[in-house]
């Protein structure tokens, strides 16, 4: 279709203010007004008709391409090209449609204009704004920029959020410092400014800020300084709002103090070892226990540099376990040996230490000292243990004296009631000498009683130290004419003078007057006897040794039933049982024991032991 | 000794012996019963009955509480010995000890003899006290 133009529009056209073509479809230039003949320095006659490929394919080959694609795809294009007269300088071409009455495009309007690099630049300048406020929204961090020259400042959005102050506030230097907390934070925003501006040391300092509403917020304030011929120009900086970090980081601090000063404060050992056993935290309580002034003596080093060898290893093998089976080992109780020797109960626990994946990464261990706790439960252990010795003690008298006054009463009752049915006058005087004798039995036997009751009935007997040879002396006098009859030898010149023990002198008298005699009573019919007396004392143990070179005794057969009330081992007239009996009594009333050690045909030997505590 | 002590009194209480002796004698003729002050000799006695090829007794009264060797003792090395006769042992004693009691029935399992358990005192002889010997007699 060819494209009619008035010759009164062409006149209109010609006038216009900027440079425009109008090319039809068939890309031929229609009409093109003075500004765009002057601006690409071209003659009317030779422009129109002319296609405009023909015009630009040596100077601006873009525009051909841009009018067949806005023909194809109508719509506004807009692009730069190289101006070829100045290198400062670019052409910017708008490309548009042209419709006719019915709105069918049937040709492209073409406008160019200068454009300097310096509206490029303002046009890039504008799309970097752009990204930083998106950049700063998203990272929290505000911007400020301060110039040096007019004193102003810049504050962009998220600077003002973060003061808590409306699009419109206008800071300024002073005020901007002033947000700063009173104190710390606002000295030293000031002197970084300063310094900054003096010395040009950029800053970056984490510091509170009290925000117009009041609130307090933790900021990490930054800033560059800028100069121009060594003068300071401009401070360009970020301010950015870390108030949740801070609050965070104190809070695990806080529970770290808490959890710390908890540790410390337990009357409980607090350990925490890695897999090889080697403590990496303790606490205060173990830091006092191992004797270490500082927790960093103790860290890194295993139980092998801090116990005994051997309680170590059982120390390492729990924890092995403890890792190997993730099953904690509560409650223990366990003993631990310091490299100083001295002992220490314990009531350990042993957990183990989970990293992230469920495995044991190590230990920890808590122990509570429990050698007081122990020491006492030792103590009333022993103490039940004499308890129910003596209740067994008790009880077995209680069935001597029952056995004994029973054998005679029985005797009486079978006497008493032949008696009633003898006829016969001799056989009756017969059962009443017996009944006599029965009547003295009872006697003699209710007076060993009375001596054994009289020994344990005296809880507080008076023990004294008693010089042995002394003793000696003086039980050999009493015995004198018996030792004699019996040609008896007491050998105890090998006792030292001043050899003492300590025991209650009557006791002592009693029992080894009782040994001497038994040693020369059961004597060995081929020999005479001989009794040798020898004394050692040891730490707290005096044993007083009385051997013999009698008869003996069968210990196989008689050992249990030796120290026994009315146990006799003899043929023997005297022999009553009740002598040996008396004598472990007396022994064990002054907290000592007796032992005996005997072959047959050739002697025994009892040895006495007292101890010297209390 | 002569074959015909069929009854043992052991015990070294004379006056138990006595007591015994006469208590027995209203059942049984007095030339059957031998007595012993302890253990050791009854067992002494039963031995070279044994080996003589005697007869041993039917009847045993055991004391327990006695020297050298006592009843329980005397029960243990009975009981080592090879006897086929089983023989009639009355326990009698003035012990109240439980320990005792227990014993009692602890030889009671071990051993063929017939064994009975009495406390003193014995007033009277009832015909099961000498059952095998009533029989023998």
């Amino acid at each position: 279709m060819k494209t009619v133009v008035s010759k009164n529009q062409t006149y209109l056209f010609r006038q216009l203010p900027n440079p425009i073509a109008v090319v039809n479809a068939n890309g031929e230039v229609v009409l093109v007004s003075d500004q765009w003949l002057d601006f690409f320095d071209m003659v009317w006659d030779n422009t129109i008709g002319a296609s405009i490929n023909a015009i630009f394919s040596n100077i601006h080959p873009e525009v051909t391409s841009y009018v067949s694609k806005c023909m194809d795809h109508p719509g506004n294009y807009s692009f730069t090209s190289q101006n070829p007269h100045s290198k400062d300088t670019l052409i910017k071409f708008l490309v548009k449609p042209w419709y006719d009455t019915n709105e069918n495009p049937t040709g492209t309007i073409i406008e160019a204009r200068y454009q300097t690099r310096q509206i490029q630049m303002e046009e890039k300048l504008e799309s970097f704004d752009a990204l930083l406020h998106g950049l700063s929204t998203i990272t929290n961090v505000g911007i400020w920029e301060y110039n040096f020259q007019n004193q102003k400042l810049y504050w962009s959005k998220m600077t003002k959020k973060i003061h808590e102050v409306g699009a419109d506030f206008e800071p300024e230097i002073e005020t901007a410092i002033g947000f700063y907390k009173q104190g710390y934070s606002q000295n030293t925003i000031a002197m970084l400014v300063h310094n900054a501006l003096e010395n040009k040391t950029p800053f970056k300092e984490c510091l509170q800020i009290i925000t117009q509403k009041g609130k307090e917020r933790w900021v990490i304030a930054a800033g560059q300084p800028y100069f121009k011929n060594g003068e300071a120009i401009r401070l360009v900086g970020t301010i950015q709002d870390v108030t949740d970090e801070i609050e965070t980081e104190n809070k695990i601090k806080d529970s770290a103090q808490l959890l710390q000063t908890l540790m410390d404060n337990l009357p409980l050992n607090i350990y925490v070892k890695d897999k090889d056993s080697r403590k990496i935290l303790v606490n205060k309580s173990e830091c006092d226990y191992l004797g270490a002034a500082d927790p960093e003596e103790l860290i890194g080093h295993s139980d092998f540099d801090l116990y005994d060898k051997h309680i170590a290893q059982i120390s390492r093998d729990e924890d092995v376990e403890v890792m190997k089976t993730l099953t904690p080992m509560l409650g223990r109780e366990t003993v631990n040996i310091r490299k100083d020797g001295s002992t220490t109960t314990f009531l350990t626990s042993k957990i183990p230490l989970l990293n992230t994946y469920g495995e044991a990464n190590g230990i920890i261990g808590i122990s509570m000292d429990i050698t007081e706790m122990k020491n006492k439960e030792n103590e009333l252990h022993d103490l039940i243990n004499v308890t129910a010795i003596q209740n067994k003690k008790l009880i077995n008298f209680a069935h001597i004296v029952s056995h004994n006054l029973r054998s005679h009463t029985s005797n009486f009752t079978m006497l008493l009631k032949f008696l009633v049915e003898e006829k016969d006058e001799n056989e009756k005087s017969r059962i009443i000498k017996m009944l006599t004798e029965a009547s003295n039995n009872l006697t003699d036997t209710l007076d060993d009683l009375n001596q054994v009751v009289e020994i344990n009935a005296n809880v507080n007997i008076e023990k004294e130290e008693v010089n042995i040879k002394q003793l000696i002396d003086r039980v050999a006098t009493n015995l004198w004419a018996f030792l004699r009859k019996n040609k008896a030898v007491l050998d105890y010149e090998t006792l030292n003078d001043k050899a003492s023990v300590n025991a209650v002198p009557a006791y002592l008298d009693s029992i080894l007057m009782n040994l001497f005699t038994n040693a020369v009573k059961y004597k060995h019919p081929d020999r005479d006897p001989k009794i040798q007396i020898t004394f050692s004392k040891n730490k707290n143990v005096s044993m007083i040794s009385v051997k013999d070179n009698g008869l003996g005794i069968d210990l196989d057969k008689h050992e249990n039933k030796l120290f026994g009330m009315y146990k006799t081992f003899h043929h023997h007239k005297d022999a009553r049982g009740i002598g040996l009996y008396i004598s472990k009594n007396q022994i064990e009333a002054m907290g000592g024991k007796i032992f005996v050690e005997s072959k047959v045909g050739h002697g025994s030997t009892f040895n006495i032991h007292l101890y010297e505590r209390e | 000794m002569s074959e015909n002590e069929k009854i043992f009194i052991i015990d070294d209480d004379e006056i138990i012996i006595f007591g015994m002796r006469k208590l027995l004698a209203e059942v049984i003729d007095t030339k059957y019963i031998a007595s012993f002050e302890n253990g050791e000799l009854a067992l002494d006695s039963i031995q070279s009955k044994l080996k003589n090829g005697e007869e041993i007794p039917e009847v045993i009264f055991l004391d327990i509480n006695m020297p050298i060797m006592d009843g329980w003792q005397f029960l243990q090395a009975l009981c080592e010995l090879d006897i086929e006769k089983r023989i009639r042992i009355n326990i009698i004693t003035s012990s109240v000890d439980p320990a005792d009691y227990e014993k009692w029935l602890y030889f009671q399992k071990r051993t063929n003899h017939y064994l009975d358990f009495r406390t003193k005192p014995v007033l009277k002889i009832i015909p099961e006290d000498i059952s095998f010997a009533s029989k023998a007699s």
